[in-house]
């Protein structure tokens, strides 16, 4: 999942792969707007199949807390 | 055709549009809903009535939850009958919220089940509230009443026709001083900012609502305007779907605030390798031609940009005090350094630098805050607290800020003390300055070096950000603070002791 998310974030922040971290954060580390932010997971929705709760998903900061939220998700399903 | 009341509007759209689609919202994945003019007229008439019935006609009804079909019914139903809406922001503290609803004497609480926690404590925190409505429940209980239930009991018309100048809507807006205000509009002020200027845009054109409904641009534009002629409004169901939403919904247009332009950009940016034709097909489908953008500065490359998709953008200034557009620019006049014309019921000089507007749209004042209220207003002038000028043609020009306010890139208006007051009251913090940062609001916090001694803190900056991480847990995610800046010594400060903002 990590990999998956490193691989949509190039869409929507101009930073190098190597410089995403798991412990990055969205905002204050790779630049993303809270609009991006909510957009690539709406991407994500899609490419999962999974329902993204929003109340739940602007509570993730970090990279790695994206990763784990979205399989926790995805083995749900 | 120009209206004077919001009931105006809504039986005009209602006789003419009839049966034709008015409000449009998702019910599951990708299966959609409508309700017709006809019926939203019926339905908010019914809600009149509810009102009525409860004895509550002309008091103070307070509305909180996302867009949806119930809120808009509680707002046309309640300014229809006379009374007056207090929207509110969905994602207050709970605390606040209550603080809002008791200083705008607030009588009946509408709310989405979302908010079932305000809705718990709010009667205890407001002695003058006397009912909960909400909007979910299918049968009232103890705790609150049923929306549907009471809707259906009270079916059949109201016909109240309310008056151009009497109070309909109380919006809150950030203050400068950090206290939220009360801006007070009439239906004057809200009819005729919809419906004063043909934009010619084409009547049952399909519009998705994006932005929060308790903010005036959305209200204002989305909503009446859209009711005005005869639009599909589309209701978006999340800011996750926003893109999923533009193609399901199939659209002509939509409203926006730069924050969202820009990531839309780059969704279009992202397939330039292909025909700008299909990319736009494949962003925003066939049919799709306007963007209207407001609430910020938008970077006027992204209307270079769009229009290389054949999108036009047109950018709109307001504030909430005016209803809330001051000036639009029209789609067959478009001058990217400027923000627009003057809406026709509009007028503007500059005094000294800062724009000043006067017409129909401006605010009676803000809600008991009366000195607020003769700072802001004066001879019937509202100062906009924007340093600018009209050229040629009415065309507004803006060129800085003359009050203290953070204005995010989706519109949303901070207060900097607001924050500076929160965080100051933490032992660690001794002076702090919030700011806005490359799209970010930051903090800027000189520690209590005395307090760090005694308490033997190590981490300075550590313990610091668990302060602000503290803070951001209960924060609305546009008050959130994304950066921080310790300083070893003390902020410059004015004469009178305040610390130098700039």
């Amino acid at each position: 999942m990590f990999d998956r998310l490193v691989g949509i974030i190039g869409n929507y922040v101009d930073v190098e792969p190597e410089n995403i971290h798991p412990e990055s954060r969205f905002m204050e580390d790779l630049g993303f707007t809270s609009f991006d932010f909510m957009s690539m997971l709406g991407e994500l929705e899609d490419e999962l199949d999974v329902e993204i709760d929003e109340q739940e998903a602007v509570n993730i900061r970090t990279v790695q807390e994206a990763a784990d939220y979205l399989e926790k998700l995805a083995s749900e399903e | 055709m120009q209206c004077s009341t919001i009931r105006e509007i809504l039986v005009y759209a209602a006789e003419k549009f009839g049966d034709g689609d008015a409000i449009r919202y998702k019910v599951k994945k990708d299966v959609t809903e409508s309700k017709s003019y006809t019926q939203l007229k019926a339905d908010s008439e019914s809600f009149s009535k509810v009102l009525e019935e409860l004895g509550e006609n002309g008091h103070h009804i307070a509305v909180t939850g996302m867009t949806s079909y119930p809120w808009l019914v509680t707002y046309f139903g309640t300014v229809n009958s006379g009374s007056v809406a207090v929207p509110l922001d969905v994602s207050l503290p709970a605390e606040e919220m209550c603080e809002l609803i008791d200083r705008a004497d607030v009588t009946v609480f509408v709310f989405d089940e979302i908010r079932k926690d305000v809705a718990a404590i709010v009667k205890e925190r407001c002695p003058k509230l006397k009912y909960l409505i909400s909007m979910q429940k299918e049968t009232g209980d103890e705790e609150s009443l049923s929306f549907w239930e009471l809707l259906k009991k009270q079916d059949g018309s109201y016909a109240f026709m309310p008056q151009p100048d009497s109070l309909c809507t109380i919006m809150f807006t950030s203050g400068t001083t950090g206290k939220s205000k009360g801006v007070m509009l009439t239906h004057r002020n809200m009819a005729e900012n919809a419906t004063c200027l043909d934009m010619k845009i084409a009547e049952r054109t399909v519009i998705l609502s994006v932005l929060p409904i308790h903010h005036a641009y959305c209200l204002s534009m989305d909503i009446l305007k859209g009711i005005s002629l005869g639009s599909i409004i589309c209701i978006n169901d999340s800011l996750l779907r926003v893109a999923k939403n533009i193609k399901l919904f199939k659209l002509n247009m939509i409203l926006m605030v730069p924050l969202m332009i820009e990531t839309m950009a780059k969704k279009l940016e992202e397939a330039s390798l292909l025909p700008p034709k299909i990319v736009k097909h494949q962003v925003f489908g066939e049919q799709f031609h306007t963007i209207c953008s407001g609430g910020a500065y938008l970077n006027p490359a992204y209307i270079d940009l769009f229009a290389k998709y054949g999108i036009t953008i047109l950018q709109g200034y307001g504030m909430t005090e005016c209803a809330p557009v001051i000036s639009t620019t029209i789609s067959w006049d478009i001058r990217k350094d400027s923000v627009g014309q003057l809406l026709p019921n509009c007028e503007a000089k500059s005094v000294d630098g800062e724009l000043w507007v006067r017409g129909s749209s401006v605010m009676q004042g803000y809600y008991k805050m009366p000195e607020e209220t003769a700072e802001a207003l004066q001879d019937g002038w509202l100062r906009t607290g924007d340093l600018g000028y009209v050229g040629e043609d009415n065309f507004v020009y803006l060129t800085g800020r003359k009050k203290n306010l953070i204005i995010t890139k989706n519109g949303e208006n901070v207060s900097p003390e607001e924050l500076e007051n929160k965080l100051g009251e933490q032992r660690l913090v001794q002076e702090i300055l919030v700011r806005e940062n490359e799209g970010v609001i930051e903090a800027e916090i000189f520690p209590d070096y005395d307090y760090v001694k005694k308490k033997r803190i190590k981490d300075i900056p550590g313990e610091l950000q668990k302060v602000i991480d503290d803070y951001n847990k209960t924060a609305p995610a546009y008050k959130k603070i994304y950066s921080l800046k310790v300083r070893e010594t003390e902020f410059e400060k004015t004469p009178s002791k305040k610390i130098k903002r700039y």
